[in-house]
């Protein structure tokens, strides 16, 4: 294995291959903090560049561009409760708080550093259990997806900050957000007004109006920003010696579980920090403190999208079959210079194989080196005020939205769920739980179908398949759970 | 004649004036394609855009529209100005989409120019290695126990589905159509035993078969196709008259002046026998394959109706 990875390293080092591995990060990283513009778009934007390299270099520095972008998506996030990519609207809960307080600077130190661990713990997996990764993936079909996607569902109402039957009513929402489109299992068309709708509303446009552009109608009435102190000292941007204590626990958790969330084909980087979220809230010791600027909240979701970012390459490489829309593209690029992906990949091509993998490593030192430094700078973005701020951002946002399917349908949603996200926080209502409910809503519903379809309609599948059992096993529980505390809770007080 | 007349005049004269060939092209062509970025029509758009650009002497982009099937940018190219600016990288969807849906906002045949295609490639059916014999074995068991066999496919209403679809009719056994959402999920589907086959292009096939992952038993070609000759085609084995290939092609919104067609009709003969070109669309899975405006209407034509067919006889929903 170690000589397999020396291969690999010898691979990236040589400065022809090196160079495109420092731009696809870099450019990940700029596309990452550009709102709404997506490392799909980018890839495929360069897609014809890599005609004229070989197999190995292209899929480097494609690969660079997207995780590279999983760094540059918290930064908006923290400084402006705007994601640059669906995967960090996780880190807007408490990153945003935390630069409202005036933290900026320690709260881009901390997703630096956990996007780095995270991916670290996801490139250590691909590295040693890439092969049972994936045949493990492949004993996912359709009743363990609908039963882990429903653990999933679960788990998002205890997302939100305030009361549970709030949350569930924005679970609720979004799941009707993510059925309008084409039904997986018929074909027919659900509240399909225009044939722009038919494929669903896009996550880009509801991430960036709920959260962006509700963020900015929000703030439109004031024309100074609040004066918020900027500390940007060593002293101000590193945690305390306690509070890095504290997060060893959330970084191996969040890198665990996003590499687990990244390996299995149909579930992503967005889904992970969604969960490593939950998973930190529900084993905190001061859940209250999530969505107020909790460190633990900032760094396990972070680690894990990063982890996931690594390990969704596993499907790819080890089986070849991608796993969302950017790893087909990175087929794509292997098949037109020549490269069939499959299941010999490894053994046939091992200088690429390995070396994709060994880029991963050195494209994770890249981006951290280049991270630090700029956190200085990217602090200094909160001292532009509102009114010179939000018409850039506004713009930016379109076009980032646009840019994804080339559809102005999708900018005017954009500014709907805006007005939306406005609303729904005038109401204190939270956004979060409509975002996984639209991602999780579907999923559930086609994997459920699937399920019935393959099995004749028979659920004890849920509980006979030993991985479903697991997961239906968990469910079981938290509902226990929530229905014994909440009748405690009663009994203390009448308020739920 | 007054001054402003004599002023005015040439000006519409020269704003009337036909575009010359000679002209043409004089800004840049847009090429359209109704799906997203990254696939198959996508890469293809992007590898003939690339040698246009350097033909035609003006960059030709990409822009992708994707959406319902792809009728979202053939809707948009049927109503877009026939100037020859705004063109369509065509797919084999465009006559399903015309089979499949209820109403479309335009015509599959009339609405558009047809200029020459661009790749022709069959799908390969595909199983997991070892699970059966060959196609008549698959069939055999299909017919002892109809619905026991599962059909993994791309989505309702996709080529794949209906080449599935087709099978069944054909063959007169009985499968249970699975949907997944896209080639990729059908084809983990089927890495991981889910459904027994799946009928996909050979870029999701054969590289699986290569490694020994999956068997393919038949092509879906009415011939044998010309870089696997040692497979059998379906019409051959379990399905006579059985006969699908997929295409992509260049089109563009009805009206085009001959000329126009003319000067791109030479363009793409050009692009396609460059051997750079040919190797990628080989790689792709599809067989470089240029044609005359008239060869590609007409096959747009049959295949509306072998669809329409399937679509009928098999009771898909349309929509």
């Amino acid at each position: 294995m170690l000589e397999n990875f020396l291969l690999g390293l010898n691979t990236v080092m040589d400065p022809s291959v090196f160079v495109y591995a420092v731009v696809g990060v870099i450019i990940g990283q700029l596309i990452g903090v550009l709102p709404g513009i997506g490392a799909i778009t980018a890839i495929s934007l360069l897609l014809p560049v890599t005609f004229h390299l070989d197999a190995t270099t292209s899929i480097i520095m494609l690969a660079g561009i997207y995780y590279g972008s999983q760094y540059g998506g918290s930064i908006a996030s923290i400084l402006l409760n705007l994601p640059g990519t669906p995967s960090s609207v996780v880190t807007c809960l408490d990153g945003y708080p935390m630069a409202q307080k005036g933290q900026a600077g320690k709260a881009l130190f901390i997703t630096a550093t956990s996007s780095f661990v995270g991916s670290c713990i996801g490139v250590g997996i691909v590295i040693m259990a890439a092969i049972p990764m994936s045949i493990f993936a492949l004993k996912f079909g359709a009743p363990e997806y609908a039963s882990l996607v429903f653990l999933g569902l679960l788990a998002a109402t205890m997302i939100a900050t305030g009361s549970q039957i709030r949350s569930l009513a924005m679970v609720a929402l979004g799941i009707f957000f993510g059925l309008i489109g084409s039904d997986i299992s018929s074909g027919a068309y659900r509240f399909v007004l225009i044939p722009e709708m038919a494929d669903g509303i896009s996550l880009v446009s509801l991430a960036m109006g709920l959260f962006g552009l509700g963020e900015v109608i929000k703030n439109i009435g004031q024309k100074k920003r609040r004066a918020i102190d900027v500390k940007i000292t060593l002293k101000d941007i590193l945690p305390s010696r306690a509070e890095a204590k504290g997060l060893v626990g959330p970084l191996l958790r969040g890198g665990g579980s996003g590499s687990f969330f990244g390996a299995l084909p149909g579930t992503g980087a967005a889904i992970a920090s969604f969960m490593a979220y939950a998973i930190e809230k529900r084993v905190s010791k001061t859940p209250e403190k999530f969505g107020k600027g909790a460190l633990a909240g900032l760094s396990g979701p972070e680690a894990a999208n990063n982890a996931a970012a690594q390990t969704s390459f596993i499907p790819t490489l080890t089986l070849g079959v991608p796993g969302d829309a950017v790893m087909a593209l990175m087929i794509g690029a292997l098949i037109l210079n020549g490269v069939i992906p499959g299941p010999n990949l490894m053994t046939n091509e091992p200088a690429l194989f390995w070396g994709v993998i060994a880029s991963f490593l050195i494209g994770n030192i890249i981006l951290f080196a280049i991270n630090l430094p700029l956190i200085r700078f990217w602090v200094m973005l909160i001292r532009i005020p509102y009114n010179k701020l939000y018409p850039i951002v506004i713009l930016m946002i379109s076009a980032g939205v646009y840019s994804h399917r080339n559809s102005v349908v999708d900018v005017i949603m954009t500014l709907m769920f805006g007005v939306l996200g406005y609303v729904l926080r005038r109401y204190r209502f939270e956004a979060a739980p409509v975002l996984l409910g639209f991602v999780l809503g579907p999923m559930l519903e086609e994997n459920f179908r699937r399920t019935m379809l393959l099995y004749g309609g028979d659920f004890t599948v849920f509980l006979t398949r030993p991985i479903c059992a697991v997961f239906t096993g968990l469910a079981a529980l938290i509902i226990a759970f929530s229905i014994f505390s909440t009748v405690q809770k009663g009994k203390a007080n009448r308020s739920v | 004649m007054s001054i402003k007349l004599r002023i005015a005049l040439p000006i519409l004269a020269a704003l009337a004036a036909p575009v010359f060939a000679a002209d043409y092209p004089e800004k840049t062509i847009r090429l359209y394609h109704g799906f997203g970025p990254g696939g198959n029509a996508d890469t293809v758009a992007r590898i003939v855009a690339e040698e246009m650009s350097q033909g035609l002497g003006q960059p030709v982009v990409v822009e992708s529209k994707p959406g319902a099937g792809g009728t979202v940018a053939s809707d948009f190219i049927s109503k877009a100005d026939p100037d020859g600016y705004s063109l369509q990288l065509m797919v084999g969807g465009h006559s399903v989409a015309a089979a499949l849906y209820n109403e479309l906002p335009y015509d599959a045949k009339e609405d558009f120019t047809f200029i020459s295609t661009i790749g022709k490639f069959p799908f390969f059916a595909a199983t997991q290695a070892g699970a059966f014999d060959d196609m008549a074995d698959l069939v055999a068991q299909a017919k002892e126990k109809p619905g026991s066999i599962k059909i993994g496919h791309a989505g309702v209403g996709s080529t794949q589905h209906l080449s599935g679809e087709l099978l069944g009719l054909l063959s007169g056994a009985e499968f249970l159509h699975i949907p997944y959402k896209g080639g990729a999920a059908a084809s983990t589907a089927l890495l991981g035993g889910e459904v027994d086959l799946m009928i996909d292009a050979g870029t999701s096939t054969r590289g699986q078969a290569e490694a020994g992952t999956f068997d393919i038993l038949g092509v879906t070609s009415g011939e044998r196709w010309d870089d696997a000759t040692d497979v059998p085609t379906i019409s051959e084995t379990v399905a006579e008259g059985y006969d699908v290939l997929s295409w992509t092609g260049l089109g563009g919104p009805a009206g085009l002046s001959d000329d126009v067609v003319a000067t791109l009709s030479a363009e793409m003969a050009r692009v396609m026998a460059l051997p750079s070109v040919q190797e990628k669309i080989t790689a792709l899975g599809a067989k470089p394959s240029a044609s005359t405006p008239e060869e590609f209407r007409t096959l747009v034509e049959t295949q509306i109706g072998v669809w329409t067919t399937v679509v009928k006889d098999a009771g898909v929903e349309k929509r």
